[in-house]
Parts: C-alpha cells; sequence; structure tokens
C-alpha cells in the first residue's frame, strides 16, 4: 500500500475547476515532483495535501489514515514556502524548535533537537540571529530545518527554491535531496523548473490545466512524453511538420526529404500531415556519407551557449534548433551555408496530439 | 552651480511659521504670569492643583483599559478578516471611520438612552459609567487602532506565516498570541499612543457622562483662568507629541519593521 495516496481529488473554486481526478500513489521515501506551468493546480493539490485547501472530491491518505478533512496542524506534514515564511520575531533555533514546543517536547529534547537541526544544515553558529540577519539561502535551509524538526510523515515544498539566484539554487536543491535521502522522508515538491524536477525527484508529475499529463521517472518524462504539452514543456523541443510517405515503413517526408521513424504509426494513412518531434541534441551535422535520416538543411544562426552551441537551420517551412557539445577544434559551418543533417529514427517521435 | 531652491524654502518656511507661531503664543502666554518677567508660575500652579492629578490619573487609568479593549477588539478582528475575509476589508474599514462622521455628541447621547435604564442602567453606578466610557473612547479608536494594526498585517504577509505556524502544529490561539502579536507590536503600539493621545484630552463624552476625566478640566481651567489653561496646553501638546516620538522611535527598533506602522 502507498504511504501517500490521492484518489480522485478534485478542486473547484467557483466555476474554476483547479484540479480534477488527481491520483497519485508515493511510496514511503520517494520524492515526487508537482511540475507544471503557473495556474496548472500543482499548488492547490500541495496545499489540499497539506489541509489548507479542502478537495471539492476525493480522499487523500497518509501512512493509511484518511486524512481529507483533517484541519493542517493535525497532519503532521512538514511545509517549505517560498517565501520562507520564517516567523521575524524569533530567532533560528526558536524557528526550529517552535513545533517541538507547540508539540509540549521536554525543552532538553528541544534544546538537543534544534542543534541536531543547525548541524544538518551546517549553520550551528547561527542559532541567536534572527531571520532578517540571514541570506535567502539561509533562510531557506532554517525553513527546512523547521519543517523537518517536527519528523513529519510527509515533507511538502512549494516552489522552495525560486526566490534565490541560480548558483544557491543548484547548491540548495543538491542539499535537499541529500536531507531527504538521509532522512527518508517522503517527499512533495512544487515546481515550475524543469530543471529542478528532473534533478530531484523520483517521479514527476507533469500537470496542465488542474489534470495530470504524465507520470513518470524524470528519464521517462524527457525521453519518452507521452502527450505533446510534456513534450514541448519538458526540454526544448523541435516541431516538424510531416508528411506520411509509408506507414508500413514509417516512412515520412520533410520538405521532400525521407526519413524514418522507429515508431510504429498508428491511426494515420499514407499521405496524413503529422508533427514529429526531435529533441535538440539527438540531431548531429552528418560526418560522412548519407545516414539512416540524413536531411539538406540551411544555416540561420548559430548562438553560443557555453558548454553547447546552437545551431538554427531550415527545410522549407521547418525551422528547428540542434545543439552540439562545443569543440573549440570543429569548425562550424557559416550562416547561410547548406548542410547535411543526422539524427536516428528512434529520435523521432510522432505526437499523439499531432 | 545648483541653483537655490529658492521657492521650496519659501514654502518650507510659511508652513512652519503658520504651525509654530500661534504655539510661540501659546508658550509666551503660559510664562508671562508674573508681570514683566518670564517664569513657570502658571505651571506650577496647575501642577499644585490636585484636581490636576486626580483628573489626568483619572483619564490615564481609563486610557489604559481602552488600550486594552481596543487591542483584544481589533487586533483578532483585523487579523480574521485579513485571513478568512478579506473581501469584506472595505467594510470594517467603513465601520471603523464612522466615528468621523456620527459626532462624539450623538455617541453619547445613544449610550445615555440606551444605558440609563433597565436592563443595562449603567449610568447608575461610578463603575458602570466608566464602563460606558471606555467602550465610546474604544469608538473612538477604531480608525486609529484599526489603521495601524492593519498596516502592520499588510507587512508580515500573515497568511504564509499562519500556514507555517498551523503546519508546525499550533491552534489559533497559540497562532495570534505567539507569531501574530509579536509580530504586530509596534503597530499596536503606535495604534495603543494615538488612542492614548486622544483619551487625554476627550471632552464631549467625559462630561456628559459626568465622569472626573482630564478633558473637562481643561475646559473648566480655561474658562475660570487667563495663564494656567495656556500652560495647560502646552504639557497636553508636549505629552501627545512625546507619545508621537515613542511611535517612531519604535519604528525604528524593530528588525524587519522599519517603517512605523500606521504611517506608510
Amino acid at each position: 500500500m502507498a504511504f501517500l495516496e490521492l484518489d480522485n481529488v478534485s478542486k473547484s473554486f467557483g466555476q474554476v475547476e483547479a484540479v480534477q481526478n488527481f491520483n497519485l500513489q508515493a511510496e514511503r521515501g520517494e520524492f515526487v515532483s508537482f511540475l507544471g506551468p503557473s495556474g496548472c493546480g500543482k499548488t492547490t493539490t500541495l496545499r489540499m495535501i497539506a489541509g489548507f485547501e479542502l478537495p471539492t472530491a476525493g480522499t487523500i491518505l497518509i501512512s493509511g489514515n484518511d486524512v481529507t478533512f483533517k484541519p493542517p496542524q493535525k497532519r503532521n506534514t512538514g511545509m517549505v514556502f517560498q517565501a520562507y515564511a520564517l516567523f521575524p520575531n524569533m530567532t533560528v533555533a526558536d524557528n526550529i524548535g517552535f513545533g517541538l514546543k507547540v508539540a509540549k517536547k521536554p525543552s532538553a529534547e528541544i534544546k538537543k533537537r534544534v542543534a541536531e537541526m543547525l548541524a544538518l544544515i551546517k549553520m550551528e553558529k547561527f542559532g541567536d540571529r534572527y531571520p532578517y540577519q540571514l541570506s535567502g539561502g539561509q533562510q531557506q535551509r532554517v525553513a527546512l530545518a523547521r519543517a523537518i524538526a517536527i519528523q513529519p510523515q510527509v515533507l511538502l515544498l512549494d516552489e522552495p527554491l525560486s526566490a534565490l539566484d541560480a548558483k544557491i539554487r543548484v547548491a540548495l536543491r543538491q542539499e535537499i535531496r541529500a536531507i531527504q535521502r538521509e532522512l527518508g522522508i517522503t517527499t512533495v515538491y512544487v515546481t515550475h523548473d524543469q530543471e529542478e524536477a528532473l534533478s530531484l525527484s523520483d517521479r514527476v508529475v507533469v500537470m496542465n490545466n488542474g489534470c495530470i499529463e504524465q507520470v513518470g521517472t524524470p528519464f521517462e518524462i524527457y525521453n519518452f512524453p507521452q502527450t505533446e504539452f510534456t513534450a514541448q514543456f519538458v526540454g526544448t523541443l523541435n516541431r516538424i511538420g510531416a508528411t506520411v510517405r509509408d506507414v508500413a515503413n514509417g516512412e515520412l517526408l520533410i520538405d521532400s526529404q525521407r526519413i524514418v521513424t522507429a515508431q510504429k504509426l498508428e491511426g494515420v494513412s499514407n499521405g496524413t500531415a503529422v508533427t514529429l518531434s526531435i529533441r535538440p541534441e539527438r540531431i548531429s551535422f552528418a560526418a560522412d556519407g548519407r545516414k539512416p535520416n540524413g536531411l539538406n538543411v540551411r544555416v540561420e544562426n548559430i548562438t553560443f551557449l557555453g558548454s553547447i552551441v546552437r545551431v538554427q537551420v531550415r527545410a522549407g517551412d521547418n525551422v528547428f534548433l540542434m545543439d552540439t557539445f562545443n569543440n573549440p577544434f570543429l569548425k562550424l559551418p557559416d550562416i547561410g551555408d547548406v548542410v547535411e543533417i543526422t539524427f536516428s529514427k528512434e529520435a523521432v517521435l510522432v505526437l499523439k496530439h499531432a | 552651480m545648483k541653483k537655490f531652491p529658492f521657492w521650496a524654502w519659501f514654502w518650507v518656511v510659511l508652513g512652519v511659521l503658520y504651525l509654530f507661531l500661534p504655539l510661540y503664543g501659546t508658550l509666551d502666554f503660559s510664562l508671562r504670569m508674573v508681570r514683566d518677567q518670564l517664569s513657570f508660575a502658571a505651571y506650577e500652579v496647575v501642577l499644585r492643583d490636585p484636581k490636576f492629578a486626580a483628573t489626568f490619573s483619572y483619564s490615564f487609568i481609563m486610557a489604559l483599559w481602552t488600550i486594552l479593549a481596543s487591542t483584544l477588539l481589533i487586533v483578532p478582528t483585523a487579523y480574521w478578516v485579513h485571513l478568512k475575509l478579506p473581501q469584506l476589508r472595505p467594510l470594517v474599514e467603513l465601520v471603523t471611520l464612522l466615528v468621523f462622521v456620527v459626532p462624539a455628541i450623538v455617541l453619547v447621547f445613544g449610550l445615555l438612552r440606551i444605558y440609563s435604564r433597565p436592563p443595562l442602567a449603567l449610568t447608575n453606578s461610578d463603575l458602570g459609567a466608566d464602563i460606558l466610557l471606555v467602550a465610546g473612547y474604544v469608538c473612538l479608536s477604531f480608525p486609529y487602532m484599526y489603521r495601524a494594526v492593519d498596516t502592520g498585517l499588510r507587512a508580515i504577509d500573515v497568511r504564509t506565516l499562519t500556514e507555517a505556524a498551523q503546519s508546525l502544529g499550533a491552534n489559533w490561539l497559540t497562532i495570534l498570541l505567539r507569531v501574530v502579536l509579536p509580530n504586530l507590536r509596534v503597530a499596536v503600539l503606535s495604534g495603543a499612543f494615538l488612542t492614548f493621545a486622544i483619551v487625554i484630552g476627550e471632552y464631549t463624552l467625559s462630561v456628559y457622562l459626568a465622569r472626573p476625566a482630564f478633558g473637562p478640566y481643561m475646559q473648566l481651567l480655561g474658562r475660570t483662568r487667563a495663564y494656567e489653561p495656556a500652560a495647560l496646553a502646552i504639557m497636553s501638546l508636549t505629552l501627545t507629541w512625546t507619545c508621537v516620538g515613542i511611535i517612531q522611535l519604535l519604528g525604528r527598533g524593530v528588525p524587519g519593521q522599519g517603517q512605523l506602522a500606521g504611517t506608510r
């Protein structure tokens, strides 16, 4: 039986259906991320797990107990907010010990636990400081320590890194993951940042318009998107218009040039217009001779992005991107050159909703 | 070279003169009780008068009760409105501003009409009349106390703090006492000092409820003496300004609350 279970959970605000028939089963110690654009219902779902919103329909179970209508203070969930939400009138130590004081734990136990938490977040010397004396990253680490000090059954994080700058965000997300692994807390993480979701999670729930688009491991979500939305939202994706040439052999035409897909073509016939998706990093310059999928394209733009170089090319009406590793000894084509590019037949996906 | 802003300074000086010349006149007059010399004789007469101490201490105590009652009434109300009923905020603001529309004389006659006969004949006893006076003062303090608390609540993201406390297991009373109220300290204190300044000089309610307050004493003195009322006016003004000064100091001293709540 799953440790955290959401069964057909829905939430409406008046006429607006914020979350529709949300189903999820998370195992004990699992790290699950809700990924989606603003307004997709991910934070509402998290708030329903925390008890700040009541579902219009469905049930929420934690460790087999129905908590759907329990008040937040009786759910034993720890919550970390985007805005830190540290109590400004309390020191770091008092903030961390707040939940334990409320639970009327003995003062010796509180002191010990606070010291453990400060050590865990590597802020042993900051116990007497006030939140306004800390940086954003430090405040969020304190908020994390405060949430896990009460040993919650489920840890909920609502875009905790959004207010931080890029470098601190990367460092802190690794810290969050390390702490979560060490303590084995079942964690739900809300983010609109795909890199965060993919790098942190055991499983990612991609959401759009209040519905689940796809649930899977980061590998599955990125490499095998099942819906057009997932394919577009996660990573950079080329959408290329094509025509089916031979259904049986998986042959397609892009700008009258023949390519092949490994995907079985279903529900289409020869001559049908379809949309293909190919990740930029799956495309490369053809070194010598024709490859299974070779396309002649015109180079329109070249952008240097540090470790990679992004090349924009055109084939007929289709403009798409290809990423190649930055190699200082490799001669790149000039803008306006016609070059041959190649990609494997496995890289070509025909989108479900093409 | 930057041009001297003559007109800006002209208006500033004009404004200062407009405000301070009458004050200077009052101060000067209050110091001339003894012919042909400046002295604090008028102040000595006022301070030696036993009625001064009696009425001032009475008003002081009433002010403290008013502050307590309005804090207990307004802080939870404003908090709840912020948290659960934000759509009612304009209505609550309107209610708190009613004292600017309904004159104190109307308020006190309303109180007398209702509470001078059974079942709640409060005017028949000193305690009852004191309760009515404090209740009236609470109404008068509404706009100042509510605005101060409301601004304080807007400054602290009360919703997120409440949710954070809830997720840590705190009940409503704990949240109010340990999280909300300490973070509204400056706001409540600024509201409290404004309330104090109003109550100390209030006349209408206390005279019609026949209470021995400082306001009626000042009025009485003004009718029977010449120099002492001027001295009393300067003392009253100094007290009010001291209160405002304390609010400013408190506003500066609290971490993360650089601005004075109620004056943003």
